[in-house]
């Protein structure tokens, strides 16, 4: 069953990674780069994606002549999305399990994140490679 | 250039919707016609819709690493209901496919004109970080 492993986070989280040391950066993408490294090997591993940051974001809603509307002023409190996994696991337990590695990632001075990680699965309508 | 184009919704509750099954079936047929319409412009690489927030758990990891999994969201989080990512041109070619998201017919054939999140993918870290 495949599952979406989401992170997300506020625009002052965001401010906050981008004012980490570069070793404490270096050892946050070491460990996920490990992450998927061991994902990959156990044939779990679907994608994984960074998302560009909320600055360059866009909301679009469809005109009624079906012309897109873009807004891109966001509210500050706004959770975003800053990156995703989708993995392939033999039980939900396994995918919390990864989704707690991620979570304890280290942060700065090597201490884990402990971002929360929100887990969800595919409905069943998957479009990607099926059809 | 790689965007995501992201439907959310709100309501922790949320289910199915509660639309008479015409106007289901009209609003699935038109977003299988869109991902047919994306497939043949070579511009979908994916699309997937998630099960509702009712299964999703919240998950940190403890001091030993072990997973603490949450399943109460309060009722005003935003969760993401589906995702497409799209291979295009323009920003400008994402805010369309946005739109025609956004476009989607909802109770009675009335487009639903819901807000569409869309963000450009990154393409990975630097590989001196990895």
């Amino acid at each position: 069953m495949k599952y979406i492993l989401l992170m997300s986070g506020t625009k002052v989280g965001v401010d906050t990674y981008c004012a980490w040391s570069q070793k404490d950066i270096e050892a946050h993408m070491a460990v996920l780069g490990r992450i998927n490294k061991e994902l990959t090997e156990s044939g779990e591993f679907v994608a994984t994606q960074g998302l560009a940051g909320p600055n360059e974001a866009k909301v679009v809603r469809g005109e009624k002549n079906g012309m897109p509307v873009t807004d891109g002023i966001f509210p500050e409190s706004k959770e975003f999305l800053l990156g995703y996994w989708i993995v392939d696991v033999a039980t939900p337990e396994r995918a919390y399990a990864i989704a707690a590695r991620i979570s304890a990632a280290p942060g700065p001075g090597g201490t884990p994140t402990n971002v929360p990680i929100e887990v969800r699965r595919f409905a069943f309508f998957e479009q990607s490679k099926s059809e | 250039m790689k965007y995501i184009i992201m439907m959310n919704t709100m309501r922790a509750g949320h289910g199915v919707p509660e639309w008479p099954q015409k106007d289901l079936q009209a609003h699935i047929a038109f977003m299988v016609g869109l991902n047919k319409e994306l497939r043949q412009s070579g511009e979908l690489v994916s699309a997937e819709g998630l099960s509702f927030p009712d299964q999703a758990k919240l998950v940190r990891a403890s001091k030993d690493g072990l997973p603490i999994t949450d399943g109460v969201f309060p009722e005003s989080k935003e969760f993401l209901a589906g995702y497409w990512i799209v291979d295009v041109e323009s920003p400008e070619r994402a805010c369309a496919i946005a739109a025609k998201v956004s476009a989607a017919p909802g109770p009675g054939g009335k487009p639903l004109n819901m807000p569409i999140e869309v963000r450009p993918i990154m393409s990975g870290p630097p590989p001196e970080m990895l």
